[in-house]
């Protein structure tokens, strides 16, 4: 490497191997991302994909991983590629790769050439030690490269050679009944090559990097991202598939323009309260522009397209119930805690306390509702919508409490003490500056609580009740039966002690019932998945909600 | 370092203690009787320690510092600790009103230490023990009786680290008088037309040319002042002090993140303010000590006041001799 034109060469066949190792990462992702797809059935096993049949294809792709990983390992012990290797691929590579090694080689030997207890222990046990050997004791091209290529190449090759075909089926002896457990390769190849193209695709990362600390940075970011692409994949995928099973039920019959909506009516009634007195009265009718039947209506025989408005009310209702209860109790009990109690043995008994009602099982806190709200409002016990959200209140009330808590905390001490120097009251100091500074926390912590809170079933059970099929005149009209009386307590709402439905609480239900013909519901199924759109939709809405009043208080305190 | 000044001892023989005690077996010039003849005739009585102090006695006629005009704080015998440690012995000292006082002394010796109990934000640190009495106006501040909120709205502070609320700049400045209810802004105020817009907006440039901050921050005043850099942050907080008005302000070490030109701008603050507050600054510059302070108090490590006068008499001939190295940066 002495002379310009040496240089030059060397340098020329180390971009060549460099693009191979990127073409080896890039092949990975792939084969990664067509092994989630093969997972959630988008991608079908027995078929084909770009004409050669899919189980041979995804064997053939692995087994060219493999053999370059390899090449580009061998190439660089042999110093035909420049790379910055250290002595060894390190004790945590070599663990790893040695428990690899060992499960895959007592499952062959076990279940393929089906030795005994002794047999597929020495065999695995060997597999392990030489995995070990190769992996630490070499150099680390070799030792990151070999034990990653071979596995990726073997398991390639079994699906190559149809050693795993679409028919393909594996029960393993030692289960009671020797079919209760039986894996398909719908099961095994997806994750077989999930895995693989994980452990092949960080090999070909640290060989892109040159090896070295540049080539395991690259070879951990590998497979971080693979790692996150896959998260967001399932959440997307679940949300995707809400959607894409709920979409027609939901959409069926929306029309838009003019006058072809519900009609609305709003009224004025000036009333002189107690004496019954009525000063004008004034009503006008609005008609909406739009008509969107799965929303806007219930479920009646009449109905061309059945609906869950009543549901979605209720849900609204319990929610800003519940949130009404919980965060001024909450906030305000994280005040006394952090700013006025002294710290000690009482502040910690209540964080104990609080973090462990957060814990408690929802049904618990149904079957509390039941006990003790239940009998309290009416006559006789019943359930009551003004129940389901006291219960939903104290289920959320643990959760702002700690985070409003936390939140406080953060906010630094300098901003109370410059407070106090200014001669400003504690109170005041709490309301204007701990509590803005703090507000983005409590707000984080009301749309964790009511995310749990608004998908909550058990609860509802025990304390709201509500029917199956639900006609829209059910829906609870909380606003409009607020009603002033002469005697305490002066406004009643009869409407909060009615017992009405909710989005989880209805898809239970639903999931209970068999047969809904009787109420006008040809096909259950697709209300069902209906039913779970609109709920997945109106969680995410609170969830918007709550993101942009956190960004705006956020943004009162940032400088950007 | 600690040969270096041997030369300057007169008489080894007074040496007290081994080289690592910095001095904390001093007596608090109660000895001081014994010496009636004066320190001219027997000579400085130190040895030298590892931080190239000197050790000597203090004498209590060297804090003792004689002025024409009112006190405005007057503090006897003060004693500050942090859980077991004494961060201030036996302080007394008087602060004449309107007027400059600088507080200097190496770090860690209880500056910050001995402000904060005049404005009792010692208080807020839970370890921390005050004993001793501070009056205000004649008024003692340590006592059951005594009205916090209204004693700091009297006594405003300004910290050594700059602390502006995470607020757009006209809020901070305006903090102070609205919660104090001089400014009204709220939305009844408005909705009744009485608020007090054109008052906020007045003394937020008042109090920001006061503080030499309004050329730089005018067009931007909604912007949030964590956004401004660290020395403009200080300033702030300086125009946020002088909002609420006090009688007495406190400046721990204002000018320590400046610029000189902002430093000069302080300064010259500092000076005018001279006419109707009074002010108590620490400083870490002798310098500044020195231009724009009346009278200087020197405080050494351990805590203790060393010696309380006239800035020019502190910088030009100081009884002490630990005082005369400090001042001219022989240790500390
Ligand atoms: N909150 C506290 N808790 C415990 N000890 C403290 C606390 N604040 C100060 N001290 C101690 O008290 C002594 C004096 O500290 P102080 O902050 O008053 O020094 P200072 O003279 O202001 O120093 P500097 O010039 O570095 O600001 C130091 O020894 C310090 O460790
Ligand atoms: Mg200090």
């Amino acid at each position: 490497m002495t002379g310009a034109t040496e240089t030059g060469v060397v340098r020329g066949r180390a971009s060549t191997a460099k693009t191979v190792a990127a073409a080896a990462v890039g092949l990975s992702a792939l084969l990664f991302a067509l092994a989630l797809a093969a997972g959630f059935e988008l991608l079908s096993l027995t078929g084909r994909l770009a004409g050669v049949p899919t189980i041979p294809l995804l064997g053939g792709l692995l087994v060219t991983l493999g053999a370059a990983v390899i090449a580009f390992g061998a190439g660089s012990r042999l110093e035909l590629v420049e790379t910055d290797p250290s002595r060894s691929a390190g004790l945590v590579a070599g663990t790893l790769f040695t428990g690899i090694w060992f499960v895959v080689t007592g499952l062959v030997a076990s279940q393929t050439l089906g030795l005994g207890t002794v047999g597929w222990l020495a065999a695995a046990s060997l597999g392990g030690a030489a995995a070990f050997a190769v992996t630490a004791l070499p150099r680390e091209d070799v030792g990151s490269t070999v034990p990653a290529g071979a596995l990726a190449g073997s398991v390639g090759l079994v699906m190559l050679t149809g050693g795993i075909g679409p028919d393909w089926s594996w029960s393993p002896a030692g289960f009671s009944d020797a079919q209760s457990v039986t894996v398909f390769p719908r099961v095994v190849i997806p994750i077989a090559v999930a895995f693989c193209a994980l452990v092949v695709g960080w090999a070909a990362a640290k060989a892109y990097g040159g090896f070295g600390a540049r080539g395991r940075h690259l070879g951990a970011y590998l497979l971080i991202y693979l790692n996150a692409g896959s998260i967001i994949a399932v959440l997307f995928v679940l949300v995707a598939f809400v959607f894409a099973k709920g979409i027609d039920p939901v959409m069926a019959g929306v029309t838009v323009g003019l006058g072809v909506g519900p009609t609305t009516t709003l009224a004025v009634d000036l009333v002189i309260p107690f004496a019954d007195v009525r000063l004008f009265g004034l009503s006008y009718d609005v008609v909406w522009p739009v008509s969107w039947p799965f929303v806007m209506n219930g479920a009646s025989i009449l109905n061309d397209v059945n609906g869950v408005w009543p549901a979605i009310v209720g849900t609204i209702w319990l929610v800003v119930g519940a949130v009404a209860l919980a965060v001024p109790l909450g906030v305000g009990s994280a005040i006394f805690l952090t700013e006025y109690a002294e710290r000690g043995r009482f502040t910690q008994v209540v964080e104990v306390a609080t973090n462990a009602l957060w814990s408690t099982p929802s049904i618990v806190f149904g079957l509390f509702g039941a006990a003790f709200l239940l009998p309290r409002f009416t006559p006789t016990p019943k359930k009551s919508l003004l129940a389901g959200m006291i219960t939903l209140g104290f289920m959320l009330l643990p959760l702002v409490l700690i985070t409003a808590r936390e939140a406080m905390l953060s906010v630094p001490d300098e901003y109370r003490d410059a407070s106090a120097a200014l001669g400003v009251s504690k109170w005041q100091t709490v309301r204007s500056v701990v509590l803005p500074a703090a507000m983005p926390g409590v707000v984080t912590g009301v749309i964790l609580g009511v995310g749990r809170i608004a998908g909550e079933t058990a609860p509802l059970i025990l304390t709201m009740g509500g029917g199956t099929f639900v006609t829209v005149d059910q829906a609870a009209s909380v606003v409009d039966s607020f009603q002033l009386t002469l005697s305490p307590p002066f406004v009643t709402n009869p409407e909060l002690t009615q017992a009405t439905t909710a989005l989880p609480y209805q898809l239970y239900q639903l999931i209970l019932a068999n047969v809904g013909q009787s109420s006008g519901i040809e096909n259950m199924d697709t209300f069902r998945w209906g039913t779970a759109l609109v709920l997945l939709v109106v969680v995410l809405s609170f969830y918007a909600i709550g993101i942009a009043t956190r960004q705006y208080f956020r943004r009162k305190l940032d400088y950007e | 370092m600690s040969n270096a000044r041997h030369d300057a001892a007169t008489d080894g023989s007074t040496d007290t203690g081994t080289a690592t005690d910095t001095g904390t077996d001093v007596d608090t010039g109660t000895d001081a009787d014994d010496d009636t003849d004066g320190h001219t005739a027997t000579g400085r009585q130190h040895g030298t320690t590892t931080t190239g102090e000197t050790d000597e006695r203090i004498r209590a006629e060297w804090t003792d510092y004689e002025f024409a005009g009112d006190v405005a704080l007057s503090v006897e015998d003060l004693d500050v600790y942090y859980g077991d440690e004494q961060a201030l012995r036996g302080v007394s000292l008087d602060v004449p009103a309107e007027s400059v006082t600088a507080l200097i002394g190496p770090s860690g010796c209880g500056k910050s230490t001995f402000l904060r109990c005049l404005n009792r934000m010692n208080d807020r640190i839970s370890s921390a023990r005050v004993e001793g009495s501070v009056e205000l106006d004649g008024e003692e501040i340590y006592q059951d009786a005594a009205d916090l909120v209204a004693l700091r709205k009297r006594v405003g502070m300004v910290f050594q680290s700059p602390n502006p609320f995470p607020k757009s700049i006209r809020d901070n400045v305006s903090y102070g008088p609205r919660k104090h209810g001089d400014v009204d802004t709220g939305l009844l105020s408005r909705l009744l037309g009485r608020d007090d817009e054109e008052t906020e907006a007045e003394l937020v440039e008042r109090c920001l040319r006061n503080a030499a901050l309004w050329d730089e921050v005018n067009d931007r005043l909604d912007d949030n002042a964590l956004g401004l850099s660290g020395g403009q942050q200080q300033r702030l907080c300086i125009a946020r002090c002088l909002a609420v008005d006090p009688d007495v302000i406190l400046m721990d070490e204002p000018a320590s993140a400046l610029d000189p030109i902002a430093t000069a701008k302080i300064e010259d603050l500092i000076e005018d303010l001279a006419e109707e507050y009074t002010v108590v600054v620490v400083t870490h510059n002798m310098q500044q000590a020195a231009r724009i302070s009346d009278q200087t108090a020197v405080f050494l490590t351990g805590g203790r006041l060393v010696e309380y006068d006239d800035t020019d008499k502190i910088f030009e001939n100081p009884e002490s001799q630990r005082v005369e190295d400090y001042v001219t940066g022989k240790f500390g």
